[in-house]
């Protein structure tokens, strides 16, 4: 009996999360965003308030422009209260979105863009 | 469908389970306490019915869940926490309605002290899961 309950759990955990990787594939194919990969343990972002001034002056230079110049949205949206992963940010920095947001692959290097995620991190 | 049905359904769906199954475990322990009692019976009654439609209704809350965020296991920050929970969750519900169904009312003594634990480890992780769910709405 307890080993057909574990067989039954255990099947309807693989129907999940098999739906889960179907829907996945099929959301891939229609948009032009790249999902963040996922992993089972995060490490926590790291921030210093050195790292976080250095981060402002990235985000001056770089993101100001349509962020507003103390990120509260101007044509781009406000960046406070972000309630996304480091990766998520760096990959849409690096990636950009399309139409609305250039790529900065080629302007920010990943140390600056850690450095820009720990002052998007620091607005509440 | 757009995504926003599906955050819908996914609100309407959800609460049902929680509630179902943490009343199943009340009405489970409450019978297990008052045993030998008429009560008892019509209490594990209530549990195992409750139990039932409560794993019916998390297929219906994890599928458009699953609908609602386009197929993310995991994802990031309070939807991960919440993914984390729910995963465990979802297995361990399927497993014990499973049981409870197979058992009917054979259950002796120390079957339903070992039921009674799964069910207070499932209650655990729902709780769990339904905390980070109403934290993702609070940061919307």
């Amino acid at each position: 009996m307890f080993a057909i309950a574990t067989i039954a759990g255990g099947c309807a955990l693989a129907s999940a999360l098999g739906s889960a990787h179907v829907l996945r594939r099929a959301a891939l194919r229609t948009s032009h965003q790249q999902p963040t990969p996922e992993v089972w343990f995060e490490s926590p972002s790291p921030s210093s308030p050195t790292l976080v001034e250095e981060g402002r002056t990235l985000f001056l230079n770089n993101c100001a422009h349509c962020h507003g110049i103390d990120a509260t949205g101007d044509e781009g949206p406000d960046l406070h209260g972000l309630e996304v992963s480091d990766r998520y940010i760096a990959n849409q920095v690096t990636r950009g979105i399309k139409g609305e947001m250039p790529s900065f692959a080629k302007k920010l290097h990943r140390e600056e863009i850690t450095r820009l995620t720990a002052y998007l991190h620091s607005l509440e | 469908m757009t995504p926003a049905i599906w955050a819908k359904a996914h609100g309407a769906t959800t609460h049902f389970p929680i509630a179902l199954v943490l009343a199943s475990a009340v009405f489970d322990a409450a019978g297990g306490v008052l045993a030998g009692r008429s009560v008892a019976r019509e209490l594990h009654a209530a549990g195992f019915w409750t139990m039932m439609v409560g794993a019916a209704g998390s297929i219906a809350a994890v599928g458009s869940g699953l609908l609602m965020t386009k197929g993310a296991i995991l994802g990031h920050d309070a939807l991960r926490m919440h993914h984390l929970f729910v995963w465990p969750a979802f297995g361990l519900l399927i497993s014990v309605a499973t049981w409870r169904t197979l058992a009917g009312r054979r259950m002796t003594r120390p079957m339903l002290g070992g039921y009674l634990l799964a069910v207070a480890v499932l209650a655990a992780l729902i709780t769990a899961a339904g905390y980070y769910g109403g934290e993702l709405m609070m940061a919307r």
